[in-house]
C-alpha cells in the first residue's frame, strides 16, 4: 500500500522529535555540498504557521527565495492552515541568520502543492531555476542537493540522486533518492550549480530514502502568472480552491474519457479494468488461507496515486477501481449471500462532518438490457463537499445477480469529482460489467 | 333467622385481597387496639376503642365509630363518617386497616366446573423447539467461516437463558400481584414472543433486499418494539384481567417512548457518523421481487440525488435539516 506523507510540516510529525538544535554538527558532507550550502544559505527560509492567539508555531516547513521583490516558493500544505483559516493563523519566516519577519500569501496551486509567499523586505539574493529541469532534460543519477529545516533542528543540506519522473502518478513528481524529513517541505532541491530542479514535497512512509519533488517547471509557471494581490476573505479562498480542484478533475476525467476501459475476466464475468498507466494495481486472494475458505475470493484493486492535499483533514482526487470475484466452495446460497455482503461496500476514504455532507444513496436492481450482461444490484452513493461547490465524492457499487453461488462485486470510487464526470464514468463502468466472451 | 347468627370480619388488603378472617357469634363486635376489644388490631393508627359492629333491629349490620382521632371511612373514601351501613360489597377503613363484614347469609358465586386440564406441555415444547430452531437456523444461514459447535451452542443457550429470565420475571410478578405464578401461560407467551421477534428480524432483512426497500431494515426497530409491547401486554393480562385499559395505555406509552428514543438516537448518530444508507445485507438472487430498473432510470435517479446534496451543502453540519429522514426513491 502506498502512503504519502504530505503533512511534512504538520505539528503531529514534530511532536516525536522535540529535541532542540544540536551544536557542533560533524563535517561529514562532501566539499561540493559545503559549497552549495554556503551559496544557498541566504536564499533559504523556514516558514512557520503560528496560532495567532498564542504566537506558538502550529506547523513548520521550508521555502526559498525566487525573485528580487521577495517572492518565495513553498508547498501549499506548509501554508494550508493559514490559507483556509486566515483569521486564526498567521505566517512567519525565519532566515538561517536568525532574522524573522512576516509573510504575505501571493498565490497557490493545489494540484502541484505549491504556494508563493512574499517577504516583508526585498533585495535578497534568490535562486534561479535549472533550465534542463524546466525542459525535462535531466538525467537519472544526477546529484541533487535538497535543503530545508527538518524537524526544526536547524537548516540542513542533503545529498541525493535524481531518479526521473514517478511512473504511475497522474500528477508529475520527481523521484528523489534522499532522506527528506518532516519540516523540509517547500525547500529547494538544486543541482550542483545551485539551480532549482524541484521542490521538496513528500516521502514514502515505509520506504527508505524514497522522496518526491514537485518539478521546478510548475513553480516557474506559477511564478510567471500575473499576480493580483490575493483577497484573503475565506469565501474567496475557498472559491479559488474549488475552481482549481474543478479544473484539475476536469483534466483527469477528460484523460480517462479518451481511454477505453480494458476488460478483465473474473470467472464467467468480465469487468472494466484500470485504463491508464497511472493506476497502481494490486491483487489478492484468500485461496491459500488455512482454514480453507468456504468461498474463494479474488480481488483486484487499482488506485490512482493522485491524492491532493487540501487541508490536514481533507485530501481529495483519489480514484479507485476494485473488483472482487467470489465463488462458493461449500457455502449454501444464503451463506454465500452473507459472505458477499462483506464485499458489497463502497471503498472510499474517511468522512468528516465539517468537510462533507452526509452520503445519499440510490439503489436498485438493474436489468440486463443486453444479452451478454448479467442483471445487477447497483448502488450509487454520493456526498458533496461543503466548502467547494460542484465537487462530490461518488461511489458506484454493483454485484451480479445471475447466480447464487458465484458473483462479481465491482466498485468504483471517485473523490472530488464533478457530478457529470461521475455520471459519465459511472455509466461506462456499469455497462462494462458483462459475461466473459 | 336467629338474631345471634354468625358474623365474619375479614381484614383485607387495600386491593381487597383477604389477609385474615375472624368468626364472631354475637351481635356486637368491638374493634380497636386495646385488649378490651373482641378484635384487636395492631395498627398504630387505630384508636384503643375505635369502632363497633352492631346488628340493627332489621338484622342489618352497621359500623359505628366509638372514640377515635382518625375516624371511620368507607373504603377508600375521603369523607369521615360516624356510621356506615354494611353490605356485601363495601369495606370500612380505620387507621390504615381495611375491614369487610359478612354474615352467614352472604351469597357466594356458583361452583365452577372443573374443566379437563388442557395438556399444554406439547405446545410449550413445540414452541421452545421452534424458537431454538429458528435461532440455530439464523446462525447457520449467516455462518461463512468454519462451522463451530460453540457458535450454535452459545446462540441457543443465550436465547434460552434470555427467555428463562424473562419468564421468571413475569411468574414472580404474577405470584406477587395475583397470587398465582401462571408459569405455563407466561412461558407460552414469552416463547411465542421471542419466536415472532426472531422471524420478524430475519424477514425484514430478506424483504428489504427482495423489495429493494431499505426502510424495512432501517425502521425494523419500530416493528420490534411493537412486538415487544404486544407480548408485554399479553403477560400483563395473564397476571390478571383487571385494569386492562390502564395496562394497554401504559404499554402503549412505554412502547412509543422507546421508539421515540431510538429514533432520536438514530437521528443524532446521523449527524456524527456517515451512515451510507443502502441495503447492505445481500440475499440469494432468487429472492429478488422488485423489478429491475433500466440503466437510464438508475442514472436518472442518481442524477436526482444531486439536488438534495446541493441543498445539504448549504446547511450547517448538524442542523435540523441535516437530520431529515431520507425519502426513499
Amino acid at each position: 500500500m502506498w502512503l504519502w506523507c504530505l503533512a511534512l510540516g504538520a505539528a503531529l510529525c514534530l511532536d516525536a522529535a522535540a529535541a532542540g538544535p544540536r551544536e557542533g554538527r560533524p563535517e561529514t558532507l562532501s566539499s561540493a555540498a559545503k559549497g552549495v550550502y554556503a551559496a544557498a544559505r541566504p536564499r533559504l527560509l523556514q516558514i512557520r504557521t503560528l496560532l495567532g492567539s498564542t504566537e506558538r508555531q502550529s506547523s513548520i516547513g521550508s521555502g526559498f527565495l525566487v525573485s528580487a521583490n521577495g517572492f518565495a516558493i513553498t508547498n501549499y500544505h506548509v501554508v494550508s492552515q493559514y490559507v483556509l483559516e486566515p483569521n486564526t493563523y498567521r505566517l512567519e519566516y525565519t532566515a538561517p541568520d536568525g532574522k524573522r519577519g512576516s509573510l504575505r500569501l501571493i498565490a497557490f496551486d493545489i494540484a502541484n502543492d505549491l504556494a508563493i509567499v512574499q517577504l516583508d523586505k526585498a533585495g535578497q539574493p534568490f535562486f534561479e531555476f535549472e533550465k534542463r529541469a524546466l525542459s525535462d532534460r535531466m538525467s537519472r543519477g544526477e546529484r541533487l542537493y535538497s535543503m530545508g529545516n527538518p524537524l526544526d533542528v536547524g537548516f540542513t543540506i542533503i545529498e541525493g540522486t535524481y531518479n526521473g519522473r514517478v511512473e504511475r502518478s497522474y500528477n508529475d513528481r520527481i523521484h528523489f533518492s534522499g532522506a527528506l524529513n518532516p519540516g523540509m517541505s517547500g525547500g529547494p532541491a538544486v543541482s550542483s550549480d545551485n539551480r532549482v530542479v524541484g521542490v521538496n514535497v513528500a516521502k514514502r512512509i515505509g520506504g527508505e530514502m524514497m522522496s518526491f519533488l514537485v518539478p521546478a517547471r510548475f513553480a516557474a509557471q506559477l511564478l510567471s502568472r500575473k499576480h493580483a494581490p490575493v483577497a484573503l476573505s475565506p469565501e474567496a479562498i475557498r472559491a479559488e480552491i474549488g475552481r482549481q480542484l474543478t479544473d484539475w478533475q476536469a483534466g483527469l476525467y477528460k484523460a480517462l474519457g479518451e481511454q477505453v476501459l480494458p476488460a478483465r475476466a473474473f470467472g464467467p464475468y468480465q469487468g472494466p479494468d484500470s485504463p491508464a498507466a497511472w493506476f497502481s494495481c494490486w491483487a489478492r486472494t484468500n485461496a491459500e488461507q488455512i482454514p480453507r475458505p468456504r468461498a474463494v475470493l479474488q480481488s483486484t484493486n487499482c488506485n490512482t496515486e493522485t491524492s491532493l492535499f487540501v487541508a490536514g483533514d481533507l485530501s481529495t482526487g483519489q480514484l479507485r477501481v476494485a473488483h472482487s470475484y467470489a465463488k462458493s466452495v461449500d457455502l449454501n446460497d444464503f451463506q454465500f449471500a452473507t459472505f458477499l455482503s462483506g464485499q458489497f461496500q463502497p471503498t472510499w476514504f474517511g468522512w468528516n462532518r465539517k468537510r462533507h455532507t452526509r452520503t445519499r444513496c440510490h439503489e436498485a436492481f438493474v436489468g440486463a438490457q443486453v444479452k451478454d450482461a448479467p442483471p445487477l444490484r447497483a448502488v450509487w452513493c454520493a456526498r458533496a463537499y461543503r466548502d467547494f461547490e460542484g465537487l462530490y465524492d461518488v461511489s458506484v457499487l454493483a454485484v451480479t445477480q445471475d447466480r447464487a453461488s458465484e458473483a462479481l462485486v465491482s466498485r468504483l470510487s471517485m473523490h472530488g469529482v464533478s457530478y457529470d464526470n461521475a455520471l459519465q464514468l459511472g455509466k461506462r463502468f456499469l455497462a462494462e460489467i458483462r459475461f466473459a466472451q | 333467622m336467629p338474631s345471634s347468627a354468625a358474623l365474619w370480619i375479614e381484614i383485607v388488603s387495600r386491593h381487597g385481597h383477604l389477609l385474615q378472617r375472624h368468626r364472631f357469634e354475637r351481635d356486637e363486635v368491638r374493634i380497636g387496639r386495646g385488649y378490651d376489644n373482641d378484635l384487636i388490631l395492631d395498627d398504630p393508627f387505630v384508636a384503643p376503642r375505635h369502632v363497633r359492629i352492631v346488628r340493627g333491629a332489621d338484622n342489618a349490620l352497621l359500623a359505628e365509630e366509638v372514640e377515635s382521632a382518625n375516624g371511620l371511612y368507607e373504603g377508600d373514601g375521603k369523607q369521615r363518617v360516624a356510621r356506615i351501613a354494611l353490605n356485601d360489597h363495601n369495606s370500612i377503613r380505620i387507621g390504615r386497616t381495611y375491614l369487610r363484614v359478612r354474615d352467614a347469609a352472604h351469597a357466594v358465586a356458583p361452583e365452577r366446573l372443573v374443566k379437563a386440564r388442557i395438556w399444554a406441555w406439547p405446545l410449550m415444547v413445540g414452541l421452545a423447539i421452534a424458537m431454538v430452531g429458528v435461532q440455530l437456523a439464523s446462525t447457520w444461514l449467516h455462518q461463512t467461516t468454519e462451522p463451530r459447535m460453540a457458535d450454535y451452542a452459545s446462540a441457543a443457550l443465550t436465547a434460552c437463558l434470555a427467555v428463562a429470565v424473562w419468564i421468571a420475571m413475569w411468574t414472580i410478578l404474577s405470584r406477587i400481584f395475583s397470587g398465582r405464578a401462571r408459569f405455563q401461560r407466561h412461558l407460552i407467551i414469552a416463547v411465542s414472543g421471542f419466536l415472532v421477534l426472531l422471524v420478524f428480524y430475519e424477514l425484514a432483512e430478506v424483504g428489504a433486499f427482495a423489495l429493494s426497500q431499505r426502510g424495512l431494515t432501517a425502521y425494523r426497530y419500530v416493528g420490534l418494539w411493537l412486538v415487544v409491547g404486544f407480548f408485554t401486554l399479553l403477560h400483563l393480562r395473564a397476571i390478571s384481567a383487571s385494569h386492562s385499559r390502564f395496562k394497554a395505555g401504559a404499554v402503549t406509552a412505554i412502547t412509543v417512548a422507546a421508539i421515540g428514543m431510538q429514533t432520536v438516537a438514530g437521528l443524532q448518530a446521523r449527524a456524527t457518523t456517515d451512515l451510507q444508507s443502502y441495503v447492505r445485507r445481500l440475499k440469494p438472487p432468487e429472492f429478488r421481487l422488485a423489478g429491475p430498473q433500466s440503466e437510464e432510470r438508475f442514472f436518472a435517479a442518481a442524477q436526482g440525488l444531486k439536488k438534495t446534496l446541493d441543498r445539504w451543502r448549504t446547511e450547517q453540519p448538524g442542523e435540523i435539516g441535516d437530520y431529515a429522514v431520507d425519502d426513499d426513491d
